[in-house]
C-alpha cells in the first residue's frame, strides 16, 4: 500500500514569510487580500489534506503543512492607523509561502 | 481571478444584526452532508460543497440564502458525480410535492380578508 | 485620529437573503426529495438523518461557556487549553469535531475577534450554528480591515491603547475567544462564571456580562 506523501514543514514560528500569488483557479483557501504580503509565522498547525485537491474529489494527495501567519494591519491596508499593534492572523498552506526577502518591508 | 466569495477587505455597509431561526430543512441539509461526508461514505466533502457554491456564478450565489446555497451545491455536486441524474431528482421532487399537497394546506390566518 | 474617508461604508448596504414562507417550503421540499432519493440509493436512512439532526442541534453556547468558566477558575487548565484547545475541551468531556480548536485569550494587552472571510467557518461542534451576521457579507468583508469600527457597531468600544488581533478562520483550525474575566467575580463557582459568558464574547464582538448580571 502506498504511503501518503508528507512534505516536511519548511517554516517555523518566528520565520518571516511572503504569501505568493500562485495564479490558480478553483477552490482556494488563500484570500486575495493577503497575497503578496509578508508576515510572521506564529504557529505550525500540522499537516492536512489540501482543500484544492479535496474540492475536486481527490483524496489521495499529500498532507501539507499549515501555518498561522500574522500580518500587521498597517502593512495590509493603506492608511490604517488605529494602533501599530493591530494584527491579522490567518492560516496559510505551505505551498503558498516563500521566505520573505531580507529587504525591509 | 478573484472569486465572488473572496471578499475580505472589501467595502460593505452595516452589519445586519438579525437573529434567524434555524429551520428543520436547514438542519436536514447539514445532517445529510455530514452523513454523506463521513468516513463510511466519503461521497461529498465540505470542500466539494464549497467549490459547488463558489461555482454558481454571482447571480445564483446572490439570490439564495445561506442554507439554500448549500442544498443547491450538494444537489449539483451529487449530480455531477453521478450519484443521481437530474431527471431522477426532479421525479423525486414531484413525488415530494404530491406528498406535501396531500398532507398540508396553507393556513388562512394572517392572509388579510378571506 | 483617522479622518472619515470610509464613509462609503454606508453606500454598500447589502441585506441578508432570508427565506420567506414559500422559500422555506421549497427548501423543505427539496431537502425531503434529496433525502428520499439518497435513501432509495442506499446511501443514507431517515433514521440516521434524525440522529444526526439531534447531534448537530445539541451543541451550543453552554459548552463554550463551560470551557471559558473552567479556564477562568483554573490557571493550569487555562494553560493547557491555550496550548491545545481540543485536548483542553476533552478534559471537560466536550468533544471538538473539527481538526483543532485554537483558543485565543483576551488580555489587557490584546483583544481578539474571529471571522471567516471566505465562508462561515465556526466551531460548530461546541457552539452550534453561527449567527446570521457572522455569515453576512458585511461582517466577512469589514472585520479584517476595520475591526474597531465593526466592534463599535456591536456596541463595544475598546480603549485606544489595546491592540486588536483579528483571526481569519479560513482553513482547518477553529477559534474560540477566551474573554477577559469580569471584575468582582473572585471565588465564584464555575456555574456562576459560565452564566456571564455570551456567544458574542466568544466570537470577540462583545465583552462577557458584568458581575452584576449574575
Amino acid at each position: 500500500m502506498a504511503t501518503r506523501e508528507r512534505p516536511v514543514a519548511r517554516f517555523a514560528p518566528g520565520d518571516r514569510v511572503t504569501v505568493l500569488e500562485l495564479g490558480k483557479a478553483g477552490h482556494i483557501r488563500t484570500p486575495h487580500y493577503v497575497r503578496h504580503h509578508s508576515g510572521e509565522v506564529v504557529q505550525f498547525c500540522g499537516h492536512f489534506l489540501n482543500p484544492e485537491d479535496l474540492s475536486v474529489g481527490c483524496t489521495g494527495g499529500p498532507v501539507i503543512p499549515l501555518y498561522r501567519v500574522q500580518f500587521r494591519m498597517d502593512d495590509l491596508w493603506p492608511g490604517y492607523d488605529r494602533h501599530p499593534g493591530d494584527v491579522l492572523v490567518i492560516e496559510i498552506y505551505d505551498h503558498w509561502l516563500a521566505p520573505a526577502a531580507t529587504a525591509t518591508h | 481571478m478573484k472569486g465572488y466569495h473572496d471578499i475580505g477587505g472589501q467595502s460593505a455597509g452595516e452589519i445586519p444584526k438579525v437573529e434567524l431561526p434555524w429551520m428543520h430543512w436547514e438542519k436536514q441539509v447539514e445532517a445529510i452532508r455530514n452523513l454523506l461526508g463521513d468516513s463510511t461514505r466519503r461521497v461529498i466533502s465540505l470542500d466539494e460543497l464549497r467549490l459547488g457554491f463558489e461555482s454558481f456564478g454571482i447571480e445564483k450565489y446572490s439570490k439564495y440564502s445561506f442554507y439554500r446555497r448549500r442544498l443547491e451545491a450538494m444537489i449539483d455536486t451529487l449530480e455531477h458525480k453521478g450519484v443521481f441524474t437530474r431527471e431522477e431528482f426532479e421525479a423525486e421532487v414531484a413525488q415530494a410535492r404530491a406528498r406535501w399537497d396531500a398532507c398540508a394546506t396553507t393556513s388562512e390566518v394572517g392572509h388579510g380578508d378571506a | 485620529m483617522s479622518t472619515h474617508d470610509h464613509d462609503h461604508d454606508h453606500d454598500h448596504h447589502e441585506p441578508l437573503v432570508v427565506e420567506d414562507d414559500q422559500g422555506n417550503q421549497e427548501g423543505q421540499l427539496l431537502a425531503d426529495a434529496l433525502q428520499s432519493l439518497l435513501a432509495r440509493k442506499g446511501l443514507i436512512s431517515a433514521g440516521e438523518v434524525m440522529l444526526e439532526i439531534q447531534a448537530i442541534e445539541s451543541p451550543g453556547l453552554h459548552l463554550g461557556a463551560k470551557i471559558v468558566a473552567r479556564a477562568w477558575a483554573d490557571p493550569g487548565f487555562k494553560a493547557r487549553l491555550l496550548e491545545n484547545g481540543k485536548n483542553g475541551a476533552a478534559e471537560l468531556k466536550i468533544k471538538v469535531g473539527e481538526a483543532q480548536l485554537v483558543v485565543v485569550e483576551n488580555t489587557p494587552a490584546v483583544h481578539n475577534v474571529i471571522v471567516c472571510t471566505l465562508c462561515s467557518c465556526y466551531p460548530r461542534s461546541i457552539l452550534g450554528q453561527p449567527p446570521s451576521w457572522y455569515i453576512s457579507k458585511a461582517y466577512r468583508a469589514r472585520t479584517v480591515r476595520e475591526p474597531a469600527r465593526v466592534l463599535e457597531e456591536f456596541g463595544l468600544t475598546l480603549p485606544a491603547g489595546v491592540p486588536i488581533a483579528v483571526h481569519d478562520s479560513n482553513a482547518d483550525m477553529r477559534f474560540l475567544v477566551l474573554p477577559l474575566r469580569p471584575e468582582g467575580t473572585e471565588g465564584w463557582s464555575e456555574d456562576r462564571l459560565a452564566s456571564l459568558v455570551t456567544r458574542d464574547s466568544m466570537i470577540g464582538v462583545a465583552q462577557p456580562l458584568p458581575a452584576t448580571a449574575a
